[in-house]
């Protein structure tokens, strides 16, 4: 159905994500939120709920307690979902990298669609990288430009 | 057979009607909180998005119980197009509520049914003031009957100005709206993560937006009824309800369940009874 | 068949199988003798429906009337010697007030011999043959539940010696009893059906001879003897009143009357008053609560078609004969019930409470209806009369068979049953479903009562209350019921034959009513309406119910319609509820998951309900019900209750006695 793969790109749900992050990221994905960059434009909502989420935002390094709640979170999900790594951070570990608690980047759990690096990142980036990840999928259901 | 088509037409177009108004609601939301919004037509690219998702539930049995709620919801709306009576579409009107809140108990998830046992206050707090809304039209054209109101040369809000007030409560039950957007809530976050919604999911959930946008239409076409001729005042008692209860959202923090109730009741039902019991008075006078 | 033998059969088979049961102590032979009565009085009951009616039949030998006699003073002593025997104080002064007055009027002042020229003794009339169908089939189908029930039941308790033939005598014979009450038109006889509905109702509560058992048994011997002297007095008064003569003492000529004759006016309150007690209404619904330590075939058969029936039946009955203010009074009292009930069942976290309450609340809806006194609202009750039969009929059998199962009766135990027994579950849903889902019977019933209760706004304002409420109590129940985990796999439960037959037959019964509801109005209620009404006042308000057919047949000229219930356009969402869910199969569930636990549960399997707590262990998930027994519990709202429906009735009397004297 061609009107439904059409929609899938115009209306992108987040489930945000913190694992063990400093929060700086975190602000930055609110912010998203505010007036001054307005998501809610491109369709974005922000949800507290996976099974309503079409994309994951996640913040921040996996920790081994967390990595088990972001396997649970991404399994219930349904598809088709995307994940985009916000942050230094949840792309590698950041200043983390090599705790004793820490896995590394979120990519040591989920298979990740879009890095947004940054420390914290700006939340222009976040939105261009939740664009970039309709784009991904755009071109999965076949509607690309 | 006119009624068939007449019954057909609603059912195509009311939902719409209720997902531009919901793209309005959206739209005048955003304004007012200072953002530039979302497309008129984003509730459609939602809801066409929602059917493409994978069908994941937790309970097998759920997606009847969302079916009851819609086919509930679709049975009271060709009531009231076609004129029937008013009791019977409040009847329906509360078992598609029930059928909700059933799709809520059937999955054993905690969030799901702290959302349906607030449905089920809400539909306590509700459904009453309903009911005496038809009682009240009944008082005032002498039956129950819609096309009865139609035919009167006086609009009800004349007479029914307390129940018209009692009833923009209901309608901000009804479109979950702060301060009663209780059981469950179309913004984003709320506390009890989605309430009755958390285990919709997908299809599921585009049903459920599908059932509401005919809940919507509804209730602002039983809101219309206070003023039925001719057809343009209608339209617009409906629009001026709709704009007043987004302003109400923007302006109110949500309450507790039982603070709920509790002003349904205390309000609602006092109204409705002071408004009956001066018709009932007036007939026995005259 | 004859009218004698038809007769004999209904009021005396149950009494001679009943005797037949009780002597026989092999399990499958007594069985037998309860299936054959019970197909004996099923299609004995249907043969009414051939005969001309209204019809009168009165006994040739005076034999009957002096056999009535000696058991209605034995039955009374038998009362006295209850109250001594287990020191309740209540029972024997009540007992008293019988025996006392009814000794003195029939011996001292010597009426007996003009008693027993009361004519006729039985008047049937459609409104009879319905109570009579009502009686037959459900309360035999209960009988035929009752014959495995038992078994278990007392397998269950580990009984040493077998009292089951001693039960179903009890219960066999109360179906006979009902028979004739409502056939009676001689209000001695009507006297004489009441106590022995009173007496069986009294031996099946205490059957099971706990402490609790015997006191709740006593506590509805004292409260329907109260009802029995008020009896007695209304036909006291009637005959001293009438300075002897006996053309009054029996229903028929009470109806004729129409309301008009201010001397009537208190024996028919007293009368009602007997009724409402029958019927549990406020402030009498104690002894129906307490009726619930009974085993379940016990409160089925109380609830559905016998005793509290009989109480409505009374009222119904007696509804032209209401003066206006009566019947206003009446019509309050009602509605006052059925709104106090149903809150309070919201409270109730034992599944038989909530069912007895909302018997207590729809019963206070038919009394409502009677009190109303119009035809729509008349034909409100005697549907809500057959509706209720069948779906409390049916529910308290699914309670029952629910409690063989889990061995309980709290509904917090009963949480999930949708995964343990799907089977009865799905039987129960549609029970439920029954009481309050369009397009079943009690909610046309509801719906047509409303409609008529505009004329008494106060009574259309609780109604509304109460029926919202009654919304509420269903589905946070069956929303218990049907919380599941997605599990694979599951298996329907085995019911035995005694069980599964009697459930499917009234889950076809609800249907098959549900959907035949306008045959079932003309061919039944309009002629009852048409015998209760048609004898007293005549109102003008017609109505256009069901069908052209029924509404053209019914409405008068100059009528003012109510409105109609279009059942058609219900029956095609009906249907297509039903065939949609199949059509769209397609969005039958692709996977199961669990459910949403902040990302904290166990695994990613369906089966699970653990979640891992903040100390890093496992948990079981827990969920319970809301009560609200703060706000609605008995507790916080028994005085209320108690306070205004006795101030209703002490208003009742009071008008009754100002317009009397």
């Amino acid at each position: 159905m061609g009107i439904i793969r059409a929609s899938q790109i115009k209306s992108p749900w987040i489930l945000h994500f913190d694992n063990s992050s400093c929060n700086g990221c975190d602000i930055e994905v609110l912010a998203c939120l505010t007036p001054l960059y307005d998501v809610e434009r491109f369709g974005m909502v922000n949800m507290g709920n996976p099974k309503h989420a079409d994309v994951l935002v996640v913040t921040g390094p996996v920790n081994y307690r967390t990595a088990r709640v972001l396997k649970n979170l991404y399994s219930q999900v349904p598809d088709p979902k995307m994940v985009i790594a916000v942050g230094t951070c949840a792309c590698s570990g950041g200043v983390f990298h090599n705790c004793y608690n820490i896995l590394g980047g979120v990519d040591k759990v989920l298979p990740v669609d879009v890095y947004v690096p940054g420390c914290a990142a700006r939340p222009e980036a976040i939105i261009d990288g939740v664009v970039l990840a309709l784009q991904k999928l755009a071109k999965a259901v076949g509607v690309a430009k | 057979m006119n009624q068939v088509w007449i019954a057909i037409v609603a059912i195509i177009v009311a939902p719409l009607i209720g997902g531009l108004l919901a793209g309005i609601d959206r739209k005048i939301t955003a304004r007012l909180q200072g953002r530039y919004g979302p497309p008129l037509i984003q509730p459609f690219y939602d809801f066409f998005k929602l059917l493409g998702k994978t069908r994941i539930a937790t309970s097998r049995t759920q997606f009847i119980w969302l079916y009851g709620y819609l086919i509930f919801m679709i049975a009271a709306l060709v009531m009231l197009v076609l004129k029937q009576d008013l009791l019977l579409l409040v009847f329906l009107l509360g078992f598609a509520g029930i059928s909700f809140v059933l799709a809520g108990f059937s999955c054993k998830s905690p969030y799901s049914h702290f959302g349906a046992n607030r449905e089920l206050l809400q539909i306590l707090a509700y459904e009453p003031v309903l009911l005496l809304m038809a009682l009240g039209v009944f008082a005032t054209n002498g039956s129950f009957m819609i096309s009865e109101i139609f035919e009167s040369s006086t609009p009800l809000l004349a007479k029914l100005w307390p129940i018209f007030i009692a009833l923009l409560v209901v309608l901000t039950i009804k479109m979950r709206k702060s301060p009663f957007d209780i059981s469950t809530s179309h913004h984003g976050h709320q506390e009890l993560v989605k309430g009755i919604m958390t285990e919709i999911s997908g299809p599921y959930y585009a049903l459920v937006t599908l059932t509401e946008w005919y809940e919507l239409v509804l209730v602002l076409g039983l809101i219309a009824l206070f003023w039925a001729n001719p057809l343009w005042v209608e339209i617009l008692i409906a629009l001026a309800a709709f704009v007043l209860e987004l302003i109400i959202d923007n302006i109110n923090a949500r309450m507790t369940a039982g603070w709920m109730v509790r002003f349904t009741w205390a309000v609602g039902l006092v109204l409705c009874i002071l408004n009956i019991a001066y018709l009932y008075f007036m007939k026995g006078v005259s | 068949m004859t009218l004698e033998w038809m007769l004999a059969i209904a009021i005396l088979l149950p009494l001679i199988a009943g005797i037949l049961v009780f002597i026989i102590r092999q399990y499958q032979l007594r069985g037998l003798i309860v299936i054959l009565t019970a197909a004996v009085l099923i299609v004995n009951s249907i043969y009414f429906l051939k005969i001309g009616l209204p019809v009168e039949y009165t006994p040739e030998s005076h034999m009957w009337g002096t056999i009535i006699t000696i058991l209605d003073y034995a039955m009374l002593l038998f009362y006295i010697y209850v109250g001594l025997s287990l020191k309740n104080w209540l029972v024997f002064i009540f007992a008293l007030t019988q025996i006392v007055p009814l000794a003195w009027w029939e011996f001292g002042m010597g009426a007996s011999k003009a008693l027993e020229e009361i004519k006729p003794a039985f008047v049937i009339d459609q409104l009879s043959v319905v109570m009579v169908l009502v009686i037959s089939i459900i309360g035999s189908l209960i009988c035929v539940y009752a014959i495995r029930y038992m078994f278990d039941h007392e397998h269950h308790l580990n009984l040493e010696k077998s009292r089951q033939s001693r039960f179903l005598f009890w219960l066999v014979m109360f179906l006979g009893a009902m028979n004739g009450l409502v056939m009676a038109n001689n209000l001695m006889w009507l006297y004489f059906f009441w106590e022995v509905t009173t007496l069986c109702c009294f031996q099946l509560i205490a059957h099971d001879l706990t402490k609790e058992a015997i006191n709740n048994g006593a506590r509805a011997l004292w409260m329907n003897s109260i009802g029995g002297t008020a009896m007695v007095l209304a036909m006291i008064y009637l005959y001293q009143t009438y300075g002897g003569d006996v053309e009054y003492l029996t229903v028929s000529t009470i109806i004729q009357s129409g309301g008009a004759e201010v001397l009537l006016l208190l024996p028919v309150a007293l009368l009602c008053f007997t009724g409402m007690i029958k019927a549990a209404q406020m402030p009498f619904q104690t002894w129906l609560l307490g009726a619930m330590v009974a085993p379940t075939p016990v409160s089925a058969l109380l609830h559905s078609s016998t005793m509290v029936k009989a109480g409505v039946y009374l009222v119904l009955r007696l509804a032209p004969a209401f003066n206006p203010l009566l019947g206003i009074m009446v019509a309050i009292c009602g509605a006052f019930t059925f709104f106090a009930a149903s809150v309070l069942a919201i409270s109730q976290t034992t599944g038989k409470r909530v069912l007895a309450y909302s018997t207590i609340a729809n019963l206070g809806l038919i009394i409502a209806c009677a009190g109303i006194n119009t035809e729509l609202s008349i034909a409100a009750g005697i549907l809500l009369i057959i509706f209720h039969a069948i779906s409390k009929g049916l529910l308290f059998l699914c309670a029952g068979t629910i409690e063989h199962l889990i061995w309980s009766r709290e509904i917090e135990d009963m949480e999930g049953l949708a995964e343990k027994a799907p089977l009865t579950t799905f039987i129960t849903a549609i029970g439920m479903l029954s009481m309050f889902l369009p397009p079943f019977g009690m909610l046309l019933g509801k719906w047509m009562a409303l409609e008529a209760a505009y004329l008494i706004p106060l009574a259309a304002f609780l109604f509304i209350l109460a029926s919202a409420a009654t919304m509420v109590f269903w589905a946070k129940w069956l929303g218990r019921l049907l919380q599941v985990l997605p599990r694979l796999g599951r298996k329907l439960e085995s019911l035995s034959l005694s069980y599964s037959v009697p459930l499917w037959v009234l889950v076809l019964g609800i249907f098959v009513f549900g959907i035949g509801v306008a045959p079932v109005y003309e061919k039944f209620v309009q002629f009852a309406v048409n015998n209760v009404i048609a004898i007293g006042n005549v109102f003008t308000e017609g109505w256009n119910i069901v069908l052209p057919g029924g509404a053209a047949a019914f409405s008068r000229v100059g009528v003012e319609l109510l409105g109609s219930y279009p059942v058609w356009p219900l029956f095609i969402v009906f249907a297509v509820a039903i065939v949609m869910p199949l059509l769209v199969i397609g969005l039958k569930p692709q996977e199961l998951r669990p459910v949403y636990l902040c990302g904290e549960q166990v695994g990613d399997s369906t089966d699970t309900d653990e979640w891992i707590s903040a100390g890093d262990e496992k948990a079981k998930l827990q969920l319970g019900g809301y009560y609200f027994k703060d706000a609605l519990g008995e507790k916080a709202l028994d005085p209320w209750v108690y306070t205004v429906a006795i101030a209703l009735l002490v208003i009742m009397f009071g008008i009754v006695l100002g317009v009397g004297l």
